[in-house]
């Protein structure tokens, strides 16, 4: 069987759907990281499926983009995750909301 | 001329301000003397222009611009003629009496030099009201006599009753206002000006039902000044006011504007006679409306301005017929006697405490003969009998009802003769014939000042002799004013005589009735009583139909409608924001997990829509 | 001086402003009445600078301020705004000058001082955005004056005013985003400026929509039915000197911006909605006189009689002839003059006794009888005596709008009678009877200082009454050249013959405008 352009985005829909429901479900604020990874995964996979498919850069150069950005984004709230933990001695969801309007 | 003309006009408001610097003052005498003699001041300068119209010429100036806006222009103008200058003799004169009656009158009120500033500017106002030379300035002073009438009537402004009759007098009148306004903008967009030249000469060029519109429109304005029915009303209230207020300006002039206002538009009114017709019907309707109800008053000062209505129905008949001069005519020699008789129902008040109702009274003869005689001078002047004033007058306007060949309206005014004898004689014998009734009440009468006695005494000779210089006054007037054919040559003789007859006979059975006092009170059950002395209940109607259902209807407009329904629905779509933002904030938890959820929900169904439009909008291209 | 004298009256009080927080406390009055008192001479020399036989604009000003949008800064005065200029700056003047002892006076003058940098701004404004900038401006120190001195209820009755007009400016600011994008289309160049705007010939139908935009925002300010809610309650709770302001000069935005905007840009859509904006002027007048004479609160029969008096300008407006239009100008002055001076005469009350209620008051006319006289006065202007300043411009009003109209003139006539009713009802429930009140036994009269601000009003009202000439003159000369562009810009036939051809040179700016088709 030949993997065509829609399995590429089948597989990207999952992922997308498994890191959305990741994003409602989890309570522990580093499963919700891992959630928002496996979206921007999802994500990029179908930058360089359609990328390719259409035998134009743009798309993976975009991947490429959103990979460092997910780096970068992962460093910074790591950072932030721990210096939480080391202050609160807990880093669940439903304890964080002094933001409660 | 020209300064006679302005020292006539001006003089008057000179003393009114001058009066108004000692305003909040107590009682300052010189402020009676300057007032009066600036009134007479005027008076001579009126006198002097009188010589002046009699040798033909006509006063005329342009004191400067007032309104002036696109293609309307209206100045301050003013025209000294024969009918102006007729009206201003007749001002200065009645109002020179009354200024010099007021300063004994107003002796002891706190209210003095006030009293004199606002009777000044009154006389101001009725000066421009009649010299102005176009129909805004005329508005001037009808506005003007307006306010100073409501300044007089509640002058005893701590009582209820008289700020009271001075609202309602002020605003009837504003009722009629309006409409004279209308007719001024029809007289504008039609004619293209306001001044009077220019719109008798235009007149009989403009449509005719625009020219009967403007007509009637004019007329509704007078009858609020005129008090003819059914804005009769506020008159009889308005005695609340002083007593030398009631005679200069509730029977000598104020009232009179409306009949001077036809006068002065006989040229338009010449040109559409139903108008006229419809004026002398109204005329004489309140003519004999306002008679009956003098009939049963009990007091003395509604009596006399009953009787005030009921002339001024006479000469708008006059007027209405065509016989402007004759309607002129008559409103001089009203001015003179009706003038001296409140002077003398005030000089009766002085003397009894403010008591008004004659059958308080009776047998005052002893105590006051030179007021009983001045009154008994108007009353007979009044009633027409020859030779005095009220003959020569009133004998004019029948002739002219008959020689118009309107014989119900002859019939009416006949009938209203003889009412018109019956009252004043009832109110003469009541007040100063007969038992001494006051004595039971406790009162203490005494004669009036003498100099308030030698103010008076001019009105009462001009009473007497006004009528005898009819042909002069004829001929003077009917150099402005169109003449009036008399088609009763081969009946004037009878005519004459039936009408004294009446008058008499009013007199006469007056006399006879009340000879003993007042009737009995077995009368007043009766429902003709009932009726004439709630003047046919008229009040109430107004009180119950109109006056209450404003007042209600304003509160629901506040309460119901402006509050509940208008400012309520501009809350409402205010609170719609805050309740929407108020349920909404639940959301806002400020927890991530909840929040992430509402994210995703809102993607969805963002994502949901796209996808609607997109296939949509294929599904319209496609 | 005289070529910036309009940025000068915008921004001298600004500044002086700016300064003024600096200034000790106890100099803070005096230094108020200095300011306000020069850009009062400032605002008389402008007028005598004023050359009235120019009917266009004059004292222009202009500097780009975003040449890309054709935004730039352009000030200039005709007949119609020069007046109310100097009314703004009179009254600010004579408000600062008899403010009674309040707390944070200094706040208070330096808000009225910018509140008077925004007014003056919005009537010298010729740039759509640069209005707009102003108009809303003006919004901010009302706000706080009635928000921070106002009564019970100040901060409901503050943020009412503010949403409430807020809301209509944007409805406004939209349809001049819009009228910008026609002309844009129209021409290839940006601009936001009114005169060139003026040029612009739009078809009917955008014309109707784009009324209809502008409407809400000044039918909002005017404020006319049904959008007048706030004012009672912005009136009921501002403190005095806010009220006189507010009635005398921000209400008076409205209409002018009537005559600015919606019946030179829009003349077809003028005449359509000339009988429809007539009906609401007319429940406008009738209505709320009746509301007016149910009240109970002497401030608010007065609050009511403004906008009473708002729909008598409305109509005269919408008359839609040089008498109408002249007269409704005339009558914004005159109705700002006797407004802000009853206004003032509650006022007087309020100080003595901290009460407005009808109720507390009664036979005054013995107490005080200088007040009583005074009061009389501004009521008898106020109901439109002749030979007072209201006359003039209620009669020219009705009478240019009896051109269009015969029986709504009629209606709108009765104004006079129900501006009489409650007038005369209030009057004689506060000064006439006998004193019932003990407390008011031994109230003083007006005292100098009320006086300084009374008696120039009582002045104005009698002398512009008698001889309105100097006034009515230029605002007729302008008027004259706004009804003539208006005739030459109308699109259809019925609104040619609606709006009469004076046959006149139209001259706006300096330049000659030419049709454009």
């Amino acid at each position: 069987m030949e993997i065509t352009l829609n399995h590429y985005l089948v597989l990207s829909t999952i992922l997308f759907a498994i890191g959305l429901i990741g994003v409602m479900r989890r309570k522990n604020l580093l499963m919700l990281f891992f959630a928002t990874e496996i979206l921007l995964n999802s994500v990029n996979i179908g930058f360089a499926a359609i990328s390719h498919y259409y035998g134009d850069l743009t798309g993976q150069m975009f991947a490429f983009f959103i990979i460092a950005i997910a780096a970068s984004e992962v460093a910074v709230g790591l950072g932030l995750l721990v210096l939480w933990y080391k202050r609160n001695g807990s880093i669940d969801l439903d304890m964080m909301s002094t933001m409660k309007g | 001329m020209e300064m006679y003309l302005y020292i006539a006009l001006f003089a008057p408001i000179v003393g009114s301000l001058f009066a108004a610097l000692f305003g909040a003052q107590p009682k300052t005498p010189i402020v009676g003397y300057v007032t009066s003699a600036l009134i007479f001041t005027s008076l001579v300068a009126s006198t002097v222009l009188l010589g002046a119209v009699m040798d033909g010429e006509i006063v005329h100036v342009e004191l400067m611009t007032w309104i002036a806006a696109g293609d309307f222009y209206v100045p301050f103008g003013f025209q000294v003629d024969q009918v102006t200058v007729i009206m201003m003799m007749v001002v200065t004169l009645v109002s020179t009496i009354v200024h010099v009656y007021s300063i004994g009158y107003m002796d002891h009120d706190k209210g003095y030099n006030r009293f004199f500033s606002y009777l000044s500017a009154f006389v101001f106002s009725m000066m421009v009201l009649v010299m102005s030379d176009n129909l805004l300035g005329l508005f001037i002073g009808w506005e003007g006599v307006g306010v100073c009438s409501w300044l007089l009537i509640g002058f005893w402004y701590h009582k209820e009753s008289a700020t009271w009759a001075a609202n309602e007098a002020f605003i009837m009148n504003r009722i009629a206002d309006l409409a004279m306004l209308i007719g001024i903008f029809l007289t504008y967009w039609s004619m293209g000006s306001v001044q009077y030249d220019v719109i008798f000469a235009e007149a009989q060029y403009i449509d005719h039902s625009t020219l009967v519109t403007i007509g009637i429109f004019l007329f509704i304005g007078a009858m609020g000044k005129s008090a003819q029915f059914p804005l009769h009303t506020w008159l009889a209230d308005a005695m609340e006011g002083p007593t030398p207020v009631s005679a200069l300006i509730h029977a000598a002039t104020m009232v009179t504007a409306g009949v001077y206002l036809v006068i002065r538009c006989a040229p338009m009114y010449d040109l559409m006679p139903e108008v006229g017709y419809f004026i002398a019907s109204l005329g004489a309707f309140v003519a004999m409306f306002a008679a009956t109800m003098a009939l049963v008053n009990r007091d003395l000062k509604r009596i006399i301005a009953y009787s005030t209505l009921s002339q001024l129905g006479y000469m708008f008949v006059a007027a209405g017929l065509g016989a402007y001069w004759v309607a002129l005519f008559h409103l001089m020699a009203h001015a003179f006697f009706k003038a001296l008789l409140f002077l003398g129902a005030g000089n009766v008040m002085h003397a009894m405490d403010s008591e008004l109702d004659p059958v308080k009274m009776g047998g005052l003869f002893k105590v006051m003969k030179v007021t009983a005689i001045l009154m008994i001078i108007a009353s007979v002047a009044l009633a027409g009998i020859w030779p005095l004033a009220g003959f020569f007058s009133k004998d004019k306007i029948l002739e002219v009802a008959f020689s118009g060949e309107h014989y119900i309206l002859w019939g009416t005014l006949w009938v209203t003769a003889g009412l018109t004898a019956f009252y004043s004689f009832r109110l003469i014998m009541l007040t100063f014939f007969g038992e001494e009734r006051y004595k039971n009440f406790g009162f203490h009468p005494h004669e009036a000042y003498k100099y308030m006695l030698y103010a008076m005494s001019p009105l009462a000779v001009l009473a007497v002799i006004a009528g005898w210089f009819e042909h002069q006054f004829v001929d003077f007037v009917t150099q402005m004013l169109p003449t009036f054919e008399f088609h009763t040559h081969h009946v004037e003789m009878i005519l004459i005589l039936v009408t004294s007859a009446i008058a008499l006979g009013g007199i006469i059975t007056a006399i006879v009735m009340y000879r003993n006092g007042p009737l009995s009170t077995k009368w007043e059950s009766q429902f003709a009583y009932k009726v004439l002395i709630n003047q046919y209940y008229i009040p109430q109607i107004y009180e119950k139909f109109l006056v209450q259902p404003y007042r209600e209807l304003s509160d629901i407009f506040w309460k119901q409608i402006d509050m509940k329904i208008v400012d309520a629905s501009v809350d409402a779509i205010a609170t719609t924001f805050y309740n929407t933002g108020e349920a909404t904030r639940g959301m806002q938890s400020g927890n991530l997990s909840t929040m992430l959820k509402w994210m995703v929900a809102g993607l969805v169904i963002l994502l949901t829509l796209a996808v609607a439009f997109s296939v949509g909008y294929i599904a319209i291209i496609g | 001086m005289l070529e910036h004298i309009l940025s000068i009256l915008i921004f001298f009080p600004a500044l002086a402003a700016l300064l003024g927080f600096v200034v000790n406390k106890d100099s803070i009055r005096v230094y108020g009445i200095a300011v306000a008192g020069m850009e009062f001479v400032l605002a008389l020399v402008l007028w005598g600078a004023y050359d009235p036989s120019i009917a266009g604009m004059q004292f222009m000003e202009r500097m780009d301020l975003i040449p890309a949008f054709g935004i730039s800064y352009l000030l200039g005065i005709d007949g119609i705004s020069l007046f109310i200029i100097i009314l703004a700056a009179f009254f600010t003047f004579i408000g600062i000058a008899t403010l009674p002892n309040l707390k944070n006076i200094k706040n208070l003058i330096i808000t009225l001082l910018f509140l008077q940098m925004t007014m003056v701004g919005v009537f010298a404004a010729l740039d759509a955005m640069i209005f707009y900038v102003f108009w809303e401006l003006s919004l901010v120190p009302m706000l706080y004056i009635i928000g921070a001195w106002g009564g019970e209820k100040r901060i409901y009755a503050s943020v009412k005013f503010f949403l409430y007009t807020f809301a209509g400016s944007l409805v406004m600011l939209i349809g001049m985003l819009f009228m910008a994008f026609f002309y844009f289309q129209a021409t290839g160049v940006w601009s936001f400026s009114i005169l060139e705007w003026y040029r612009l010939v739009l078809p009917e139908n955008i014309q109707l929509w784009l009324f209809v935009a502008f409407f809400f925002g000044f039918a909002i300010k005017v404020p006319m039915f049904p959008f007048h809610t706030w004012l009672p309650y912005a009136h009921g709770q501002a403190p005095t000197i806010g009220s006189v302001i507010l009635a005398a000069i921000l209400l008076k935005m409205g209409t002018y911006a009537f005559v600015r905007f919606s019946l030179p840009l829009f003349p077809d859509a003028s005449v359509y909605f000339m009988f429809p904006i007539a009906i609401l002027a007319i429940i406008m007048v009738v209505y709320t006189a009746m509301v007016a004479y149910a009240q109970k609160d002497i401030k608010q029969v007065v609050a009511y009689s403004s906008v009473s008096h708002m729909g008598i300008i409305v109509l005269g407006t919408f008359a839609l002839n040089v008498e109408g239009i002249s007269g409704a100008v005339f009558l914004m002055i005159a109705h700002g003059v006797v407004s802000g001076a009853l206004f003032m005469l509650v006022g007087v009350f309020y100080d003595r006794r901290h009460t407005k209620l009808m109720s507390d008051m009664g036979g005054l006319a013995h107490i005080m009888p200088h007040y009583a006289t005074i009061f009389g006065i501004m009521m008898m202007a106020s109901v439109g005596l002749p030979l007072t300043i209201n006359f003039v411009g209620e009669f020219l009003c009705l009478l240019g709008f009896y051109q269009q109209s015969h029986i709504f003139t009629l209606l709108a006539g009765t104004a006079i009678i129900v501006g009489a009713i409650y007038m005369l009802a209030a009057f004689k429930k506060v000064f006439f009877g006998n004193v019932v009140h003990e407390e008011n036994k031994n109230l003083p009269d007006v005292n100098k200082k009320e006086l300084f601000g009374l008696i120039p009003l009582v002045m104005i009202v009698v002398w512009l009454g008698v001889y309105p000439k100097p006034v009515l003159g230029p605002i007729n000369n302008s008027v004259e050249s706004i009804v003539q562009l208006m005739h030459d810009k109308a699109v259809t036939q019925e609104a040619k013959s609606v709006i009469p051809d004076l046959t006149k040179k139209v001259v706006i700016s300096e330049t000659i405008i030419e049709e454009v088709r």
